[in-house]
């Protein structure tokens, strides 16, 4: 990889998603609020890294932010609005519950930014890991684990990185319990978390 | 394979004994450690530590209460000697869930969250948030509000270098840097509150624009601070320098080159000092930041000096901005005019020592019910946001700042995602620090400037 100058040409949102479909035939990608997504599969994941990073129009040196986002099964609320174009169908309804990993990719020497979006199944989510082409990754999938819960194979040292190492759960999916912590009070008065409590329970 | 295993007074007595040759525990303990074996010691001398160790691996805990981990930061260092072979950082000790909370609060009550997380850099989390929400929203703040807005983030970025001065400052021994820095920060935060009302976690700047009106004496003070700083900041130039301890303790120390730097993400003012002049101020402009005229200083040297001197010119370069900002500062509205997102903002002092707008309060209660409906609406439920995801950065004094946010078009955030610089620039800590002595663990962590309330989040 050479050293990057600011002297490259910034791709618009189009001829940089035609760059990567005329390498991977069959790639999705949606643009909204300006901003390019690219929907990839567990697959070929790791290969269009790699090409997003080594390729010289796209040139993506900085895997700028990885994180993810749950779309647990079930119709969702989603309010259509004037504004919304370009909303993949899978979040409208889902059949089954996913998660959404998101890889952000940064040019300096172009200037473009990217988004690569990866739906795993929320039962049992796993991904390649991407430490082997941006070592960055390292951290970030690290906390989409903790998180998450998404297994990344291959990945260096996949432990929890924000929670405590015996945490059970991963917070951020939408079906952990909210409030699901017992609170230990005084005289071993028992009182169950909010989530559990019928509406206006009054517990003396 | 046997295990030997000294806790605190064992060790101590085992330390005492440690003159006779003949001891029997000693003895076992180093006949434990020519096979693999650990050796767990709390609380004893070092030196008989040394001496029972002798030249294996030793492992210690920095932190996480050590004073010059930047806070709650545990370092594990893996010590051959003095010399550090491995590092790795364990965080999370100061894990809130700001961004699980954030999922449970409508769109306004967000900034309150997230200007909390890294709390020496406040406005920028606002800014990069509320940049975000607006590109979904499809609004833009008005001028007035994008000038002001790149005149406290930049006040904000000398006011979080300063600190980062002062504590690098003290971790290496100067108490002088320390007192000196935090005193000039204090000036800082002075217009801060007088603009806010806090003087940090300020959630004052707010989708839309502005939460007020910035007040009459606002340029005063501004301008008070222009021409106080510059030689303050000479004074820290003055002191570090040339200073001889300065330079033995900076230069050569946590040295990191560009192609490195980018692998493991690193962004700011460790790349700018490795080489690489990144600045998204210059790459991705926000708040019209693009008409000011400004340098992005770098370096080549890639050590922790090389860092200090990009930040102290980075300082200068934030003042020329404020300089330009302030000269052109436009006059209007500091909120955008949509009703349905602006809570009011011209608010002035009443008598009864409250904040209020007189002529809005006069509309909602005296001329129109919709108005009053729709403030009503407003200020329980919120504004609702189009659905998407965006993913918008700015250039926080640390590196990269990024807001992923995602919206199904409710009240609420869907997911609200922080690429934190801190986080993913402590990566780069066991790079930098490996072949170096334990003393420069603590030059490299400060050069790096983590703020924990950014890196656990």
């Amino acid at each position: 990889m050479s050293t990057p100058t600011a002297t490259g040409t910034r791709l618009a949102n189009d001829a940089l998603a035609a760059r990567l479909t005329a390498r991977f035939s069959g790639l999705a990608s949606d643009e909204a609020y300006g901003e390019l997504t690219v929907h990839a599969d567990a697959a070929t994941l790791v290969d269009l890294l790699t090409f997003c990073r080594d390729d010289d129009a796209v040139g993506c040196e900085l895997l700028a932010d990885l994180s993810g986002v749950h779309w647990p099964r079930g119709g969702h609320d989603i309010e259509l609005q004037p504004t919304t174009t370009g909303w993949p169908t899978f979040r409208l309804s889902q059949e089954e519950g996913r998660v959404e990993v998101l890889y952000v990719l940064r040019s300096i020497r172009h200037g473009h930014v990217l988004r690569i979006a990866v739906a795993v199944d929320d039962e049992d989510p796993r991904l390649p890991t991407a430490t082997g082409v941006y070592e960055t990754a390292n951290f970030h999938e690290r906390e989409v684990y903790d998180f998450l819960g998404v297994e990344f194979d291959g990945h260096p040292d996949l432990t929890r990185i924000l929670m405590p190492d015996d945490w059970v759960g991963h917070p951020h999916r939408k079906d952990y319990p909210l409030g699901g912590v017992d609170v230990p009070y005084k005289h071993d008065k028992h009182v169950p978390p909010p989530d559990e409590r019928a509406i206006r329970e009054v517990i003396r | 394979m046997s295990d030997t295993t000294l806790h605190g007074t064992e060790a101590a007595e085992a330390a005492d004994r440690a003159t006779s040759a003949d001891d029997p525990t000693l003895a076992a303990l180093r006949a434990g450690l020519e096979g693999e074996s650990e050796l767990f010691v709390e609380g004893a001398d070092w030196e008989s530590v040394a001496d029972a160790v002798r030249d294996e691996t030793l492992i210690v805990n920095m932190g996480p209460q050590h004073p010059s981990t930047h806070g709650v930061l545990r370092l594990v260092l893996e010590l051959d000697g003095e010399t550090v072979t491995n590092l790795t950082p364990i965080i999370g000790y100061l894990h809130t869930g700001i961004e699980k909370s954030a999922e449970y609060r409508n769109w306004v009550q967000g900034t309150t969250f997230f200007t909390r997380m890294d709390y020496l850099s406040p406005l920028f989390n606002e800014l990069a948030y509320c940049l975000g929400v607006e590109r979904l929203l499809g609004v833009e703040a008005p001028p007035r509000a994008q000038a002001v807005r790149v005149i406290l983030t930049e006040f904000n970025r000398i006011a979080s270098h300063l600190v980062w001065l002062a504590t690098g400052g003290m971790e290496l021994g100067s108490t002088t840097v320390m007192t000196y820095g935090f005193r000039e920060r204090e000036h800082i935060l002075d217009l801060f509150e007088s603009q806010s009302g806090l003087r940090m976690n300020h959630a004052y700047i707010r989708p839309g624009g502005l939460a007020n009106e910035v007040t009459d004496d606002f340029v005063a003070r501004a301008e008070a601070l222009l021409r106080r700083l510059p030689e303050k900041i000479g004074e820290f130039e003055d002191l570090l320098t040339e200073n001889p301890i300065w330079n033995d303790r900076l230069r050569g120390v946590g040295v990191i080159d560009v192609e490195r730097a980018l692998a493991l993400g690193v962004t700011g003012p460790l790349l700018r000092a490795a080489g690489l002049g990144h600045d998204l101020r210059r790459t991705d402009p926000y708040c019209g930041i693009e008409q000011y005229d400004f340098d992005v200083p770098t370096d080549t040297a890639g050590d922790s000096y090389a860092r200090y001197t990009v930040r102290i010119e980075e300082m200068r370069q934030s003042m020329r901005i404020i300089r330009q900002a302030l000269d052109t500062l436009p006059s209007g509205p500091v909120m955008v005019a949509d009703r349905r997102i602006a809570m009011p903002s011209q608010q002035q002092l009443g008598a009864d020592g409250m904040g209020n707008d007189p002529a809005y309060i006069r509309h909602i209660m005296g001329e129109s019910m919709e108005a009053l409906i729709n403030h009503f609406k407003l200020s329980t439920e919120g504004f609702t946001v189009p659905a998407g995801q965006v993913y918008s950065a700015v250039e926080s004094p640390r590196g990269e700042l990024g807001y992923a946010i995602t919206s199904i078009g409710s009240n609420k955030p869907w997911r609200v995602h922080v690429r934190e610089p801190s986080f993913v620039n402590l990566q780069a800590a066991r790079e930098m620090t490996r072949g170096h002595q334990v003393a420069d663990v603590i030059a490299v962590v400060a050069s790096i400037d983590p703020v924990m309330g950014g890196v656990d989040r």
